[in-house]
């Protein structure tokens, strides 16, 4: 056999498919209406998604189906893969290579995936994780809205890692959101949830997609750092500040990788290290500190509110509704909004309740996640209310009843 | 590789194309973790002869590894390759990913029967089909040996094993039929004890473009030789005592059990139980290869208005 006889290989910064900015990446700039999941496709794609791995689940299909069409317009890959395992397993592979990469998937998916999203996070692959959260336990109603799985996106897979989780609660925030969780995932190389569910999903309503001049603004861009920062490739602390610095994440196919890409604690470096305490800190802490930088709140009418409505998600649509009521009727409320619901803006809402009578948290779900957390934060001085609602949107009168109830 | 052990500093490596010994240098002067008579040295040296012989691009031809004993060739192969521990089982999925997103690189898979055959049969079944442009190591020990000798989807019949500890009577699932059923172009099977095939295969398979699944027989003498010989059921053998508790019976006891394609053919079913069939099974050009389809697509698709 002669030797020397591969077939010839490009370097990998000659791929063209990976960096190049096609025209076709964005659309006409206007109003456009749109399907929720479509709005996220496209605000992915504006956000510079290369590569799309998937596997049909009901109700995030559109979301495999509209990329299916889009990626190989701009040069991009979009898979379906044998089941969620390979489907997230290819995303952390083309993560690893440079790509910018997605997967979209609902609760049953979500099960099946932790597994690698608890890799991930030790790895510290930047990805977006679009769950369009479905009825459960088990296959439950497949085309109903249920946020049940707020927690297990905390929580999900083995070990201890923080995750970012962002809440849209219209199509035009799918596409604005996703674009923040591209950069949020660039930036803190961790795990970052979108959760839409069913019924946004599958709204349709009007967005409007901004030029493509200021979408190439709001974006970050992968790259590679500077060849003399080529050593540090994993987050450290710094140590003349108790900060934690997090370098831009490796590309394998160039120097700025380890030779070793292990999945055990390992030093900035990416050798294993007999301290696992600094790597669990590091993975912990890059996001806890950095609180202030992600999260993200909305206020309304909260200067002189006794009652507070916290909530994320759909069902903050029919807080606005009840609250312009009940501030005619005369009752003192506001609604503090979630936009980032992990991590949990534990300052802000601490703040926020100091002269509160009670808080009452609408969610589309029985256990109440957020309210939990709140109940956590306040230490149970101030009653919380939950209002529990499952596969169903939350009417304003559900709401507004519990106004009155608690101002008697 | 037996008389490695410590390594001093002024002491010159024994490996040809390792500079020094990187384990030694993580884990305290060890030069690697293989148990007397394991097959995995000979692998590890093998694949880093043929990956310095070839003058490969280490940023092109990334190594993905599966969980498994051979987890720690990792420490042992080419140094300047870049090489990924994948989950167990997942090996191919994520070198699914790596391919897609960068089709110039060619990732080279290593897993084993358990990560293979077992909990990713799944996604070994679906590369093969998919024809991607990689190549797949099937390390076959016949036992899942890192977590202590429990029995595997290829141990032989009648083997004992710490979960078939009276006999194995499992049908035993053979990597290469189900590559040749799911469609891998070029399908070949060989023993460490036949390292000029291995480099034979292995060279092939770096110019084939397409998968090819190339299976490797490697002995275990801890878990799977020491517990094993006459409950095979093998007649004629010219190794001495019951078991296989060393290095060379297991040697020995693989050549004496494999059989070349050829004259597999002209034996029946019950003649070829817990026998290994050895050779090249499929090497076929004529077909697409995934990833240069996918190209084609993109372009239709980008100047399509």
């Amino acid at each position: 056999m002669k030797k020397n006889n591969q077939p010839k290989r490009l370097k990998p910064n000659e791929v063209e498919s990976v960096s190049k900015v096609n025209s076709k990446r964005f659309l006409t700039p206007g109003k456009h209406l749109m399907m929720g999941n479509v709005a996220m496709s496209e605000g992915a794609l504006s956000a510079g998604l290369n590569y799309f791995g998937g596997y049909p689940i009901t109700p995030s299909t559109e979301v495999i189906e509209h990329l299916a069409v889009r990626m190989p317009q701009v040069g991009g890959v979009c898979m379906q893969m044998e089941d969620e395992l390979a489907s997230i397993n290819s995303v952390i592979g083309a993560s690893l290579v440079g790509a910018k990469a997605m997967t979209a998937t609902s609760g049953p998916g979500l099960s099946l995936m932790v597994e690698t999203i608890s890799m991930a996070a030790n790895l510290e692959v930047p990805f977006v994780f679009c769950d369009v959260q479905r009825n459960g336990p088990g296959t439950g109603f497949v085309t109903e809205p249920h946020h049940n799985d707020i927690g297990l996106v905390r929580f999900s897979g083995n070990g201890e890692f923080q995750v970012i989780a962002l809440a849209p609660m219209s199509c035009q925030e799918l596409f604005d959101l996703t674009i923040t969780a591209f950069n949020y995932a660039e930036l803190y190389r961790c795990p970052v949830f979108i959760l839409s569910d069913a019924y946004l999903g599958h709204l349709h309503e009007v967005v409007t997609i901004p030029t493509k001049e200021e979408i190439l603004n709001r974006v970050i861009q992968r790259e590679l750092p500077p060849s003399d920062e080529y050593v540090k490739k994993f987050t450290y602390k710094d140590d003349n500040s108790d900060n934690f610095i997090i370098p831009k994440p490796p590309q394998m196919g160039t120097d700025y990788c380890p030779g070793l890409l292990l999945h055990q604690p390992h030093n900035y470096e990416g050798l294993p290290t007999p301290k696992p305490m600094q790597f669990i800190e590091a993975i912990m802490d890059k996001i806890n500190k950095n609180k202030d930088n992600i999260c993200i709140t909305e206020s309304y009418k909260l200067e002189d509110a006794e009652i507070i409505i916290i909530a994320y998600g759909l069902p903050v649509r029919a807080s606005y509704r009840a609250v312009d009521i009940a501030r005619k009727e005369g009752f003192k409320v506001g609604i503090f909004r979630l936009v980032t619901v992990w991590p949990f803006p534990d300052k802000e809402v601490k703040q926020l309740v100091k002269d509160a009578k009670a808080i009452i948290v609408p969610e589309l779900n029985y256990t109440g996640y957020i309210a939990e957390q709140v109940e956590r934060v306040t230490k149970l001085e101030i009653p919380v209310i939950k209002i529990p609602k499952v596969c169903d949107f939350h009417h304003p009168d559900d709401i507004l009843k519990v106004i009155k109830e608690v101002d008697k | 590789m037996a008389d490695i052990g410590r390594m001093l500093p002024n002491e010159k490596p024994e490996h040809p194309y390792v500079p020094f010994s990187y384990a030694g240098s993580m884990f305290g002067n060890f030069a690697t973790r293989f148990c007397s008579g394991c097959g995995y040295g000979i692998i590890g040296q093998l694949f880093t002869k043929i990956f310095e012989d070839e003058k490969l691009d280490p940023h092109l031809y990334p190594t993905i590894i599966g969980i498994g004993c051979y987890s720690q060739l990792l420490l042992i192969v080419h140094t300047q390759s870049q090489k990924i521990l994948a989950l167990h089982g997942r090996a191919p999925a994520l070198a699914t990913g790596i391919k897609m997103a960068n089709p110039n690189m060619k990732p080279i898979i290593f897993s084993g029967d358990g990560d293979c055959l077992g909990i990713g049969g799944n996604h070994f079944i679906h590369l093969c089909r998919r024809n991607l442009d990689c190549v797949i190591f099937i390390f076959n020990n016949s036992i899942y040996a890192m977590t202590g000798g429990q029995g595997a989807p290829t141990t032989l019949f009648g083997a004992q094993s710490t979960t078939t500890p009276y006999k194995m009577f499992e049908n035993r699932s053979d990597g290469v039929k189900l590559a040749l059923a799911a469609g891998a172009t070029y399908v070949a099977r060989t023993t460490v004890a036949h390292p000029r095939t291995f480099m034979k295969y292995f060279k092939k398979a770096l110019q084939h473009k397409g998968t090819s699944v190339i299976e490797v027989i490697t002995p275990c003498v801890t878990y799977f030789g020491r517990k094993n010989l006459n409950s095979l059921g093998v007649e004629n053998t010219e190794i001495e005592g019951e078991k296989m508790d060393t290095g060379q019976k297991m040697i020995d006891w693989i050549k004496q059990n494999t059989i070349r394609r050829n004259q597999a053919n002209l034996m029946t079913e019950d003649q070829l139980l817990n026998k290994y069939v050895i050779g090249e099974f499929r090497y076929q050009t004529d077909k697409p290869e995934y990833s240069d389809e996918y190209i084609k697509i993109q372009k239709f698709a980008m100047e399509e208005k």
